[in-house]
């Protein structure tokens, strides 16, 4: 009993494959300035929920992934992902007791740094995006964060992630 | 035995960070400059068409559904904008038969290199950047087809993009508005070149260090120069919209809009140019040339032979490649 519950870790690794999917998917014209960064909302998930399953090197290793399907260079999303991570697991003991709001308030702060540090990246490797757009995606991740966590916690409690 | 720690086994958190953070950049940089991990990129792009594929699913079945349902006097309406276009673009080619035979006599005469025409591959369109600020989309087409890293991609209206990244069955093509493309054109009414490059509108381009006085006004349409050894000579690439003289700015500001439908082509052409570098090609042009002349030669020459026979010849082998 016990081990079939250990194993239960492929849902965690089949939401993230959702993640990845939808972070390619197409969107109309006007909603990609503001695509939700998916893979950060879902990965921040599972390591609030299981700290000690899903860590930094899962995070790096699905930030490779994403690099290749985006044609980033490699590392680029997976330094993002990290650093998302490693915040996360700082703020670990706090976030948990904190009430929703307040989780999307810090989970802006951590999406807001990471998307800067994503613009570094890109202004490095010579595309800038103009303006403050490049906030609008934490935002919107940090909106959309009560909504994932719903959704992803029913997923948990009913298949039993341990 | 004190309280069980979070992270029982391990580095901290903050050592895990600076190892992850140097992998990272190490891999970037060695991405970057280095040919090191072309091979690895490419293998793991296998993954890449399947997820594309899944995430256009939506707009494949909205697309198909529409067309379901798509009433009866819009088909009539297609249809008849087709024809009509099928007309036109048959008149054209009435004349274009005609043309390229004489374009051919006339670069014989010239005994330039000859571009009679360059093979291409119908290709389709599966996914497009998810990042808005980067123009590129991915087709079809891979290593597998022949597909070349630098390769050049046009629609039906002109030039798209270039490949930049070769995986297996699909390739990844950045278009010419890119903020990071630039492309050598010329004015296709007098010759004059310049330097189109991307702004990151998918309509605009923009024209570099054109002088003030340059003779380009709206409406002229630009055309690919082959000059930066890229892109084939004589595509059409976009047309002026907008000259702006600013006695305050050292150049004209010169916009364009690319004539290719860069966001709306569903099908595209890869097109296979000549490996061989102007050079190379002239050469050898040149040296059929002269075999085919000295042919001529000896053959309208034939009593005159016994006369004359240390004629120069032309080594057979050479002027066969």
């Amino acid at each position: 009993m016990m081990a079939a519950r250990a194993s239960n870790i492929w849902l965690v690794w089949l939401t993230l494959a959702v993640a990845l999917l939808l972070s390619v998917a197409s969107l109309p014209k006007f909603m990609e300035l503001g695509r939700p960064l998916w893979l950060a909302l879902f990965l921040t998930y599972w390591v609030l929920a299981v700290p000690h399953r899903v860590g930094m090197t899962t995070a790096w290793c699905l930030g490779l992934l994403a690099d290749v399907l985006n044609g980033s260079l490699l590392g680029q999303n997976a330094l993002i992902l990290t650093l998302i991570t490693f915040l996360v697991l700082t703020l670990h003991q706090r976030l948990r007791m904190f009430p929703m709001w307040q989780q999307s308030m810090v989970l802006l702060v951590v999406f807001g740094l990471a998307q800067l540090v994503q613009l570094w990246l890109n202004a490095l490797t010579g595309s800038r995006p103009p303006t403050l757009t490049f906030v609008l995606p934490a935002l919107i991740s940090a909106l959309l964060w009560p909504w994932v966590c719903a959704v992803l916690r029913g997923l948990h409690q009913r298949v039993g992630v341990n | 035995m004190p309280i069980k720690p979070l992270f029982a086994k391990g580095p901290s958190l903050g050592v895990r960070l600076l190892v992850f953070t140097v992998l990272s950049a190490a891999l970037m940089v060695v991405d970057a400059r280095l040919t090191l991990l072309q091979p690895l990129r490419a293998q793991l792009g296998l993954i890449v068409a399947p997820v594309y594929w899944a995430g256009r699913l939506p707009v494949r079945i909205w697309d198909s559904a529409t067309q379901e349902l798509s009433t009866r006097s819009e088909l009539t309406a297609e249809n008849e904008r087709l024809k009509a276009e099928q007309l036109m673009l048959q008149r054209r080619l009435q004349k274009l038969a005609a043309l390229t035979e004489q374009n051919v006599r006339l670069r014989e005469l010239l005994n330039s290199a000859a571009l009679v025409d360059d093979e291409v591959l119908a290709t389709e369109l599966i996914g497009i950047d998810p990042n808005p600020f980067t123009h590129r989309i991915l087709i079809d087409k891979g290593e597998k087809d022949g597909v070349v890293m630098g390769q050049p991609v046009l629609d039906a209206r002109g030039l798209m993009g270039q490949v930049v990244e070769v995986m297996p069955y699909t390739s990844r093509v950045l278009l010419l508005t890119d903020t990071t493309h630039s492309i050598p054109v010329q004015v296709n009414r007098n010759g004059l070149r310049a330097i189109a490059s991307g702004t990151g509108n998918p309509e605009r381009l923009e024209l570099r260090h054109v002088a003030d006085t340059a003779d380009i006004k709206e409406g002229d349409l630009l055309v690919s120069s082959g000059l930066g050894q890229r892109f084939p000579a004589g595509y059409p690439v976009a047309m002026v919209s907008e000259v702006i003289h600013d006695s305050g700015q050292p150049f004209a500001i010169v916009r364009a809009v690319p004539t290719a439908m860069l966001n709306r082509s569903r099908y595209m052409l890869l097109v296979f140019t000549d490996p061989r570098t102007p050079e190379q090609r002239a050469t050898e042009s040149a040296q059929a040339q002269e075999a085919l002349d000295q042919e001529i030669l000896q053959q309208a020459q034939p009593a005159v032979q016994a006369a004359g026979a240390s004629a120069p010849t032309v080594n057979p082998p050479e002027a066969a490649q």
